[in-house]
This record gives structure tokens, C-alpha cells and sequence, in this order.
């Protein structure tokens, strides 16, 4: 029997999460005395009136929460958030058309980062505040972050954790499943803690150091100008935000190693090097052609190239440059770089480092089988064989990922007819990064988008942070039959 | 508490889900990652692929901060050895399963502390004990002694030839003040009662009493003790060999395997054993060794399902004393309504044995009573612990959980509502799981 009230009582616990989340931006716009803390107060009080109301009506559900109800509750989250988190945008006027207004807060949650704004400094501090913090809470997982301090789901946590953190097998660091998830976040406050000072120090304001941390660390992209962070033509402030994006897109395992002194186990990582080595091959080519190509300066290339590079990698999406001006070989560069992803168990979207790995290893393999047939070669990562069962699933997910990526190029052609702009939007969205190419790029917006493109588009964000299975396995009819 | 545990075997999941159940933070160990796969799937704890007897596995457990060890692989070497390491490496507590009673001998054990291995469990042997126990103790579905015998449970079926049926606990009590029902189980349902409750057809009652009262509890049940002289036993398993060995000589047994080289090694081993090579399964094969002249039918094989069905067919063939293993746990609640008499589960025997040293009060003794899901404890009063302060009456005792008895110096006492207990009695305990928790304030 499905249990469709247990699923509704996480989603009322969750809502109530939202409201008190909107409640902390009604209190920034308090603060600089705007009038769009009346649009907060009535975000927050139908949030939580809502969810209040729900969680009375299903007081009484059982506990018991099954596989299914897991995947239902965990895609759900994602979509009522989004709708419930566009109502500041549309009350406020920030954002008065209800498309705009849902894939603005689908492209928060998700740490996407596509905007459809073309006047950011215009918009008051409270609404600026709340697209940061979408992305924040996005980041770690909503999920996750009830798991850490609301005790409502039982033994179906587990089930929920690994629907929500990316990565192919996620790891637990404590044996409960709260205490990891109080861990991570932990950990992930005490990054943006450090980086909001760092950046402070570096110049920004308070306020737009604390809206660049929480984007930085949650590896989303939305900043409070509209230039992103070349509006602050500060080496230091690029430095600090290249470093913090690299934070975040490393496995949060390894960074509560790390932060026990454990470095030894952080470098022997098989994950953690193949990620330096990505972003060390692709900084190398692009830096090389920076220099060739057009007249920049060694630092000036260097950093151009290093912050574009980790910002694609790790699906973060903040650009210091309008990397469509580059020479065409670099932006195939960038390009491909919309497919890597950041690690595993991070804040970052995209394929994962780890899926891509062990990917090359076994196709690598395949060749050497081709001359031993016989011989018995598994796929080793971290020194551990790899379940046959993991390599399947990676199979299944790379092609399924390329599946949806060309289906949805085609299905946009028809919205958007420009391949190039198609291609950038899908994968861009896919992959929860943030700008394009065409006429999606880095100094464009989506606005100019039908709405049905964006529609599409929210739906393929949320396919993307949730690792497709999770949202796919709602569409297969065997989930549905008993 | 911090436990870690080596080895995913059944012993070792059973009690790492029992412990995250009791919010205990467990962390198990094991070789095989499938294994752990399924248990991380459904419990909430932390899996670490690798081997018990690696320092660096070891060390990735954290077991420098964890409060107790247990090994329970199905290597006793590997056992041993993981203890004495996990020791090394400042574990405050090691527990090992062992399949030698040599390990058990007293003089030994202060060696085998010196290892770093500071308990140990054995887990074939407790199960074979409680069989000798069941078949030397006729009429009950389950004894268990206190302090060498000291005050007795007896878990009794009532039938309708008992002279207690439909009479409520308090005149059951007040008949002899040397006998106190704690628990019932009623369809599959376990009840600590209170005096209004009714004794019904088909419960099985456990009474709580000292030996002298011992035939008294016999006589109200309905209940004829029988000599056993002919014993057939079911398989050749470690259980068997150890059963066989506690019986002594007193009996005529009869062990049926199918495996041949086990049959050798167990003729070989026992002289006044007859061992006869051949599938319990069949029929005809139980009739040709005439099981219906048994006293007792023990089926310990490692198949549930051949257990639960060989010892149903004895029963209907007139076998009065019919034990059967069964280690599926689902399988215990279906077994307890197909007549097949007692039942012994080696896991859930091995697990309350462990449970103890996980609770914070000082406790000589755990049992879990296999017809039921309760648990019995002999808890050990200290001085100003919660117990001591008051009558039983005014403890305002949990609901889940009642007093049974008592045992003072060298005496067994039958606790009622006036009994007062006082520092460094050793107190028998009955309880439902959910009450587990809230006994240790009493005892602290």
C-alpha cells in the first residue's frame, strides 16, 4: 500500500523549514527598510500555515516509509519548494510573471544559476538575499538538512539521503544517519563562514559577501550584480571564490577528513586527484591558448582561465569573463568542461567526477579484455574493486544522461532555433550550472526564452540535481505497479 | 554507546540492528561488501568494508573511541586475534566468539584477558545448554536458573487440563507465595499481566519460583514431569556435538546426519552414541528408527524449515519433548503456533548474552525467552540506586517491565508489592523491549 501520508508529512515539515528560511529574508529586508519585507511576511506565514496544516491532517501517518515513498517525497520537495519559494518574487514585484518567478527558484534550489533577470542591482536587498539562500539550502540538500535537525523520517532516512546526495554509492561519516547529516552541514557553514569573511576582507560589502558565500559553497552562481564577480576587479576576491568553488566541489567526506588532520587519506583519494588533474589539463590548454589567442597578460590569462575553468567544473557558474569572445577551440574547451561535474558527496551537479572515472577505467579495460579474453580484470577505484553493480548503474547513467542531453536539444530546436543556444540551455541546465552558449552565454540572460522553454527547462534542472534515477523512476511503470 | 562490531554473519546483524535500535552507534565490519550492502540498506548504521583482523581496517572503525568490540566471524582464530588488536588499539571492551570450550575453563581466562580479549561468547554452546536444560526439565518450554538455580523461570504451556485456567493472577499467587506469574504469551503477543488478568487455554505463563515450590507451579499447570531416557537428535551441527557432550551418559541417543565425514567424526568422537547416516527429512527413515519411542526430538540442522517440520511429525508420532532450532526469525512466530514445542534461536541467544554489556547498570545475567519477544535481567543493586529506596508497590515501576524475584545471600525470594530490595541483591527482571531503557535509572 502506498503511503501517501507520510509523504505529506514530510513535505509540511519541510514546508515549515521553507517559511522559517523566508523568515530570515523578511528580516534582511527589515533591516535596509524595504518594502518587500510584506511580500516575505505573507511567503512565510502561507508557508507556514500550509504546512502546519498539513502536518495536522496527517499527524497520525505511520512511520513507515518505503523505497517508493522515499523517491516521491524527495522529487516532491524540490517542486513544492519551488513553487512556495516563488511567491516573495511575484509579491514583491521582483519578478511578476509566474514562469519567470518558479524557474528563478527552480534555478535556486537546483544551484543552477540561471538567471532571467536583467536588472539584479535594481532589486531590493531582501529579494537578493532569498535568491541566495535557495541556493544555499539547495546545496546541501533540503533533505538533508531535515535530516540534521528535524528527527521525522526513521529508518526510511537512509533511503531518502541516497536519493538526495549525489554521487553513485553515498558514503555515511558517523554510523546515524543524523549525525552525518549534522556533520556536513557543519562543515558546509563553517565554509561559508570563513569564505564570508575572506571576502569581506577582500572588499565586498557584508551583504554581498554573505549572498557570495552561500552561492560559492553551494556551487550554484547567482550574485547580486549583474556583471557576476567582474564587477569587482579584485585578483583577491577572484582568488578567495576560486578556492571556495574548489571546496565545494570536493567531496564533503573528505573535507571533515581534512579538517581532522587526516590529509594523507585527502590526497590518496582517487576521486580528489582525478579532479585536480581535470582542472589542471584544462586550465593548462586554455591558459596556453589564452595566451596565443588573444593579448592578455600571463596573471591576467592565468586567473581568467583558472576561476572559468573550476566555476564549469564545479557547476558553480559565476563567470569573470564572457568566455563566447574566446578563440572557438577554447569555448569547445569550456564546453566539454559542462559535462564533468564536481565530486561526489559535493555541492556540485553534473555527471561527478567519480561516474567519469570510473567510466574511462572500464572502457580502458574493455580494450585490455579484447587482447586477455579471459582474463578476470575488475574496475578498481580507491583500491576497492568496484561492484559490477556500480559500473552498470555509471553505464546507465552516462547514457541515460546523453539520452535526455540529445532528446532535449531536439524538443528545444523547436523553442529555441538556434542548435548552438539549445545546446548550451539543455546542457547548462542539465548539468546545474548556470550560463550557456548562443544566446544563453555568460553576458545573456534567459529571459528571452518562450515559456515553455522555461518549463522544460526548470523540469530538466530538477532531473539533474536529483541524478535523473531518482525523478526518472516516478515515469517507469513498474514503480507504479504493485 | 559507540559499539563496533566484526563480522555480518547472522549473529552480528541481528544484534547490530537490535543495538540501533537502542540508539546505540554502531559500526560494523566485514569482508564481503554485499553483505553489508543489504544490512546499510535497512538499518541505520555505519558499514566498513574490510577484515576484523587489520590494524588499518581497525583504525578506520575509529575503534580508539568506541566503547566495546565484539568479533563475532565465524573464525574463532580471526576472533581471538581482532580482539586482542582492537585492544591494542584502545577499545575499551573486547568480546569474542569462540567455538572452543577449552577458552571457557576458568584457569584460562585471566590468559586470554592478558590478550586483551575480555569476553567471551560461545554462542552453540548457550543453545545447547538451554536444550540439556529443556530436556532435562519436562513440562516446560523454557527454564532458566538464576545464580546456579537459586530462584527458576519455568515458561509453562497451559492446556485445558490445567487446574489454573481462568483464574486470575492474584488468586494464582495468593494460592503459594512462593510463586509469581511475571509474563504471558498469548498469541504470539507477550504481556506483562497484572493481578485481574485471566490465565487462558493455549498462553504459555512464566512463573517465577524458587525449587522447593518448583512441583507446586507442575501441579497448578497441569503438568506430569516424565523421565527421558530416549533421545533422537536431528543433525550432526556444532550444537549436536555440544548437546550430546552436556547430556553425559544417562541417555541413549540417537543423532541422524546425512553428511557421511560428519557422522565418522561424530561416532568417533562419542562411543555411546548410535549415528546414523541418512536424510531427517524422510519419513520413513524417522518411523525406521522409531521415533515414536523418543522421550525427546532434538532438530538442530542448519535448516529451519527441516527443524520446525521434523519436529511436528515426532510430536504428532506421541513425542512428548520436541526441540527445534530456529534461526529465521520470521519463521519463530509461526513455529510458536504449529505445536512443535520449544524452540531455541542460537542469534537470539548469543545477542541477549552480548545486550548486557551495552547497558550502563551492573547486570549478572540476560535472557531472552524464546517464546516471546521479553527479555529477563538479573540486575545487581547498588548501593543508593533508585531500587533500594522504596517497597516495589511505590517504585512506580515502568508498565512494560516487572520484578519477579530476588536473591539475598544464598537465598532465592519471590517478589510481591510489600518487597524491599536492598543494595546487592541480584534482582530478576522481566521485560517487553520498549522498557529496556527506562531500567537502567532503577539500577544505577
Amino acid at each position: 500500500m502506498f503511503n501517501f501520508k507520510i509523504i505529506f508529512k514530510g513535505l509540511g515539515f519541510l514546508l515549515i523549514v521553507e517559511s522559517i528560511a523566508m523568515a530570515i529574508a523578511m528580516v534582511v529586508s527589515f533591516l535596509y527598510g524595504e518594502p518587500d519585507s510584506n511580500a516575505f511576511i505573507i511567503a512565510s506565514g502561507v508557508s507556514l500555515a500550509v504546512g502546519l496544516t498539513t502536518l495536522l491532517a496527517t499527524r497520525k501517518a505511520s512511520k513507515e516509509m518505503g523505497k517508493r515513498e522515499g523517491f516521491v517525497l524527495v522529487s516532491l520537495v524540490w517542486v513544492v519548494f519551488s513553487i512556495f519559494g516563488s511567491i516573495p518574487y511575484l509579491l514583491s514585484g521582483a519578478i511578476p510573471n509566474i514562469t519567470d518567478a518558479f524557474f528563478e527558484t527552480m534555478s535556486g534550489f537546483t544551484t543552477t544559476g540561471s538567471s532571467i533577470l536583467n536588472n539584479i542591482e535594481e532589486l531590493p536587498h531582501g529579494i537578493l538575499f532569498w535568491r541566495s539562500i535557495t541556493q544555499w539550502l539547495g546545496g546541501m540538500g533540503i533533505i538533508v538538512l531535515s535530516l540534521a535537525i528535524l528527527p521525522i523520517f526513521g529508518i526510511g532516512g537512509m533511503q531518502l539521503y541516497m536519493a538526495e546526495v549525489p554521487g553513485p554509492s553515498p558514503d555515511k561519516i558517523s554510523p546515524k544517519i543524523r549525525q552525518t547529516a549534522k556533520t556536513l552541514w557543519g562543515i558546509y557553514l563553517l565554509f561559508t563562514a570563513t569564505e564570508t569573511i575572506l571576502l569581506f576582507l577582500g572588499g565586498m560589502s557584508f551583504f554581498d559577501a554573505i549572498c557570495h558565500s552561500f552561492t560559492t559553497m553551494a556551487t550554484g552562481g547567482f550574485s547580486t550584480k549583474q556583471a557576476s564577480i567582474a564587477h569587482w576587479n579584485s585578483p583577491f576576491i577572484q582568488y578567495v571564490i576560486i578556492l571556495f568553488m574548489l571546496f565545494a566541489g570536493t567531496n564533503f567526506s573528505l573535507s571533515y577528513c581534512a579538517l581532522q588532520g587526516k590529509f594523507r587519506k585527502v590526497f590518496k583519494d582517487e576521486e580528489f586527484k582525478y579532479y585536480l588533474i581535470f582542472i589542471l589539463g584544462f586550465l593548462i590548454l586554455i591558459f596556453v591558448g589564452l595566451l596565443i589567442t588573444s593579448g592578455l597578460r600571463v596573471e591576467n590569462a592565468f586567473r581568467s582561465a583558472l576561476f572559468q575553468v573550476v566555476s564549469i567544473i564545479t557547476t558553480t557558474g559565476y563567470v569573470t569573463t564572457d568566455y563566447l569572445l574566446w578563440h572557438p577551440t577554447l569555448i569547445v574547451l569550456i564546453f566539454t568542461l559542462f559535462f564533468f561535474g564536481g565530486s561526489a558527496g559535493s555541492t556540485g551537479g553534473g555527471i561527478k567526477i567519480m561516474r567519469i572515472v570510473i567510466l574511462m577505467k572500464n572502457s580502458y579495460y574493455e580494450l585490455k579484455r579484447m587482447v586477455h579474453p579471459n582474463a578476470i580484470i575488475p574496475v578498481r577505484f580507491n583500491k576497492h574493486t568496484v561492484d559490477s553493480k556500480i559500473v552498470t548503474n555509471v553505464l546507465a547513467f552516462f547514457i541515460i544522461y546523453f539520452l535526455i542531453f540529445i532528446l532535449s536539444t531536439i524538443i528545444f530546436t523547436f523553442i529555441e532555433p538556434d542548435l548552438e543556444s539549445s545546446m548550451g540551455a539543455v546542457a547548462t541546465c542539465l548539468g546545474n550550472i548556470g550560463p550557456g552558449i548562443g544566446n544563453v552565454g555568460p553576458a545573456e540572460t534567459f529571459s528571452h526564452i518562450p515559456a515553455g522553454g522555461k518549463w522544460f527547462l526548470s523540469f530538466l534542472m530538477l532531473l539533474g540535481r536529483l541524478e535523473l534515477f531518482t525523478v526518472l523512476v516516478l515515469f517507469s511503470v513498474s514503480f507504479w505497479k504493485d | 554507546m559507540k559499539v563496533v562490531i566484526a563480522g555480518a554473519g547472522e549473529v552480528g546483524t541481528h544484534l547490530a540492528t537490535m543495538l540501533t535500535n537502542e540508539k546505540h552507534d554502531i559500526v560494523l565490519l566485514d569482508d564481503s561488501p554485499e553483505k553489508l550492502a543489504k544490512i546499510n540498506r535497512e538499518v541505520d548504521l555505519l558499514t566498513i568494508t574490510g577484515s576484523a583482523h587489520s590494524f588499518q581496517d581497525l583504525k578506520d572503525t575509529g575503534i580508539g573511541k568506541s566503547d566495546l568490540f565484539i568479533a563475532v566471524t565465524p573464525f574463532e582464530e580471526r576472533n581471538v586475534l581482532a580482539c586482542s588488536m582492537a585492544n591494542y588499539l584502545g577499545v575499551g571492551r573486547t568480546i569474542a566468539r569462540i567455538n572452543n570450550s577449552e577458552y571457557l575453563k576458568p584457569r584460562y581466562r585471566e590468559k586470554l584477558d592478558n590478550l586483551g580479549i575480555n569476553e567471551l561468547i560461545y554462542p552453540e554452546s548457550l543453545a545447547a545448554k538451554e536444550i540439556v536444560a529443556s530436556i532435562k526439565q519436562t513440562g516446560t518450554r523454557q527454564l532458566i536458573e538464576f545464580s546456579n538455580g537459586k530462584l527458576i523461570l519455568l515458561g509453562i504451556k497451559i492446556r485445558d487440563n490445567a487446574p489454573i485456567l481462568n483464574k486470575t493472577f492474584q488468586e494464582v499467587s495468593l494460592i503459594n507465595e512462593g510463586i509469581r506469574a511475571v509474563a504471558i504469551n498469548r498469541e504470539n503477543q507477550t504481556i506483562i499481566p497484572n493481578g485481574q488478568d485471566y490465565v487462558k487455554d493455549g498462553d504459555i505463563v512464566f512463573f517465577i519460583t524458587t525449587r522447593a515450590n518448583q512441583q507446586t507451579v507442575f501441579d497448578l499447570s497441569g503438568k506430569k514431569p516424565f523421565g527421558v531416557k530416549n533421545i533422537m537428535i536431528l543433525g550432526g551441527s556444532r550444537i549436536a556435538q555440544k548437546t550430546v557432550e552436556k547430556l553425559g551418559d544417562q541417555y541413549r541417543i540417537k543423532i541422524i546426519e546425512s553428511n557421511l565425514e560428519r557422522c565418522k567424526k561424530i561416532a568417533d568422537r562419542f562411543e555411546n552414541v548410535l549415528v546414523i547416516n541418512g536424510d531427517g527429512r524422510s519419513l520413513e527413515l524417522l518411523k525406521e528408527e522409531g521415533v515414536e519411542k523418543m522421550d525427546a526430538f532434538v532438530a538442530v540442522t542448519g535448516n529451519s524449515e527441516t527443524n520446525v517440520l521434523s519436529c511436528h511429525l515426532a510430536k504428532t508420532s506421541g513425542v512428548k519433548r520436541t526441540i527445534a532450532e530456529v534461526e529465521n526469525l520470521a519463521f519463530m512466530s509461526i513455529a510458536e503456533s504449529m505445536d512443535i514445542g520449544s524452540i531455541v534461536n542460537k542469534k537470539l541467544i548469543a545477542a541477549s548474552y552480548i545486550y548486557r554489556f551495552t547497558l550502563n547498570a551492573e547486570i549478572s545475567n540476560v535472557k531472552c525467552l524464546t517464546a516471546s519477544d521479553a527479555e529477563v535481567f538479573e540486575f545487581i543493586a547498588k548501593s543508593n540506586a533508585k531500587i533500594t529506596q522504596k517497597q516495589v508497590k511505590d517504585l512506580d515501576f515502568p508498565e512494560e517491565a516487572s520484578i519477579g524475584g530476588y536473591i539475598r545471600g544464598n537465598q532465592g525470594y519471590v517478589a510481591d508489592g510489600e518487597t524491599q530490595i536492598s543494595e546487592g541483591d541480584k534482582v530478576v527482571v522481566f521485560t517487553l523491549p520498549s522498557g529496556i531503557s527506562k531500567l537502567e535509572k532503577y539500577f544505577k
